[in-house]
């Protein structure tokens, strides 16, 4: 028996479909662009470099089957080129506060590998890194105010402070965490908090260590606001300069310079109370 | 065993003790999971016996603090050879307690006192001030260098 095939189907399709079908090609393009763009964000909002945000953005592109022109990454906003079919769209977002947190920049680029690996169709894959946005576990207040506190602690023994003053400054870099938890997440400034934390932690550390009789009064009252030192971002600042990615690098750095200026001015203040007070 | 080499031993043992409290402390507020917190006090404790070794042969705070920071970043690297691991965070909770944040204060409010004081006697607080200032630049230089190098040497270049 011969089977025959039918004759294949050689007409143009209409005008209006042809759009329609552009324009659907376009649509998805756009949505594949956004959700590479929204990966970028997330990676960018929990500490990682330029460099990570780019093959974030890059591996999501390619595994959701378009191809990535270009990433451009500001302080406070990403653009991202991609085209597919004929196509190209270039997307902006916004991008907030930029924070530490590992577990969720570990999670992230799991899933940004998975997508080049295995593809993926875009809403699912936004889903998925909408879950690990909301899922992801994190400490409790408490727990990272007692961590930051022991920090404190221990830096000030590494400065040399004497053992009188451990537990002053413990306590005021716990009390310095949570009030900038708190104030944070009811939306201040991040350079006002940063000064009024500075003040709070000084003070505190300094006139506890005054009342256990240490010798290092001083060396509490700076240790104590060690919580704010953002180390995160000093040195993505360079491993950005490095990496060729200066306005950033730059960026990071001119934030790092005015959070320290602010929390000096909080340590300066609460050095002219202790005086006052003792 | 002599009693110099106790006491240093002793020195080693008690910057490795609250260096590794402090990568730990961070190792929380950066949301490292609780098993990655182990290698967190594993790499405060190495960063700063490092640190304290290269300061005990006479090297300067920043040489020291460039090989403290290399080290650490060539054991994470090493030590997470695959993608997808975000090694960033577990080198700078590592290396936090060598980042110069007191310099960095005692600069700004040395800066800062300036103001009140007459230009006659203000000499030797700028000269404070300006070697507490270049102290942090080449501090926080030599711990971004080290701590960068392994990365991009690295085969998945930090991602």
């Amino acid at each position: 028996m011969t089977v025959t095939s039918p004759p294949a189907d050689t007409r143009e399709p209409p005008h209006g479909h042809r759009a329609a079908l552009a324009d659907d090609a376009y649509h998805e393009l756009e949505k594949i662009t956004d959700t590479a763009l929204a990966f970028g964000r997330v990676l960018m909002e929990s500490g990682a470099s330029v460099k990570v945000i780019e093959q974030g953005a890059t591996l999501v592109v390619q595994g959701l089957g378009a191809r990535p022109i270009g990433l451009r990454a500001g302080y406070a906003s990403l653009t991202l080129t991609a085209s597919a079919g004929g196509h190209r769209v270039t997307r902006m977002r916004p991008v907030g506060r930029h924070l530490v947190n590992h577990r969720l920049d570990r999670a992230v680029r799991h899933l940004a590998i998975d997508v080049a690996e295995r593809g993926g169709d875009h809403a699912h894959v936004r889903a998925e890194l909408d879950r690990l946005v909301a899922e992801t576990p994190r400490y409790s207040p408490w727990l990272v105010a007692l961590g930051t506190g022991s920090a404190c602690a221990a830096f000030g023994k590494l400065l040399g402070m004497d053992v009188a003053a451990i537990l002053p400054v413990l306590a005021a870099g716990t009390i310095g965490q949570l009030a900038r938890h708190h104030l944070l997440h009811r939306g201040f400034n991040v350079f006002v908090v940063a000064a009024f934390v500075a003040l709070l932690s000084a003070t505190l550390g300094g006139l506890g260590a005054i009342a256990v009789h240490s010798a290092t009064v001083a060396l509490a009252t700076v240790a104590a606001t060690l919580l704010l030192v953002p180390g995160v971002p000093a040195t993505n600042a360079q491993t950005d300069i490095m990496d060729g990615y200066p306005t950033v690098g730059s960026a990071r750095a001119v934030w790092v310079a005015m959070l320290m200026i602010f929390a000096s001015c909080g340590i300066w203040a609460a050095q002219a109370l202790i005086a006052g007070l003792s | 065993m002599s009693a110099d080499v106790i006491t240093t031993l002793l020195h080693i043992g008690h910057q490795a003790l609250f260096g590794a409290v402090a990568a730990v402390g961070f190792g929380v507020l950066f949301n490292i999971g609780p098993h990655s917190l182990i290698r967190c006090a594993l790499l405060g404790a190495l960063a700063l016996s490092v640190r304290t070794l290269c300061q005990n042969a006479g090297w300067s705070l920043e040489g020291s603090t460039f090989v403290a920071a290399l080290t650490t970043a060539s054991a994470v690297y090493i030590g997470s050879p695959r993608r997808g691991q975000a090694p960033n965070a577990l080198t700078i909770a590592g290396c936090i307690a060598m980042v110069p944040g007191a310099f960095f204060i005692e600069a700004l409010i040395g800066f800062l006192s300036l103001t009140s004081l007459p230009p006659e006697t203000a000499g030797p607080a700028i000269a404070r001030s300006l070697t507490a200032l270049l102290r942090v630049i080449f501090t926080l230089g030599a711990l971004g260098a080290g701590l960068t190098i392994p990365a991009q040497l690295a085969r998945h270049r930090g991602f």
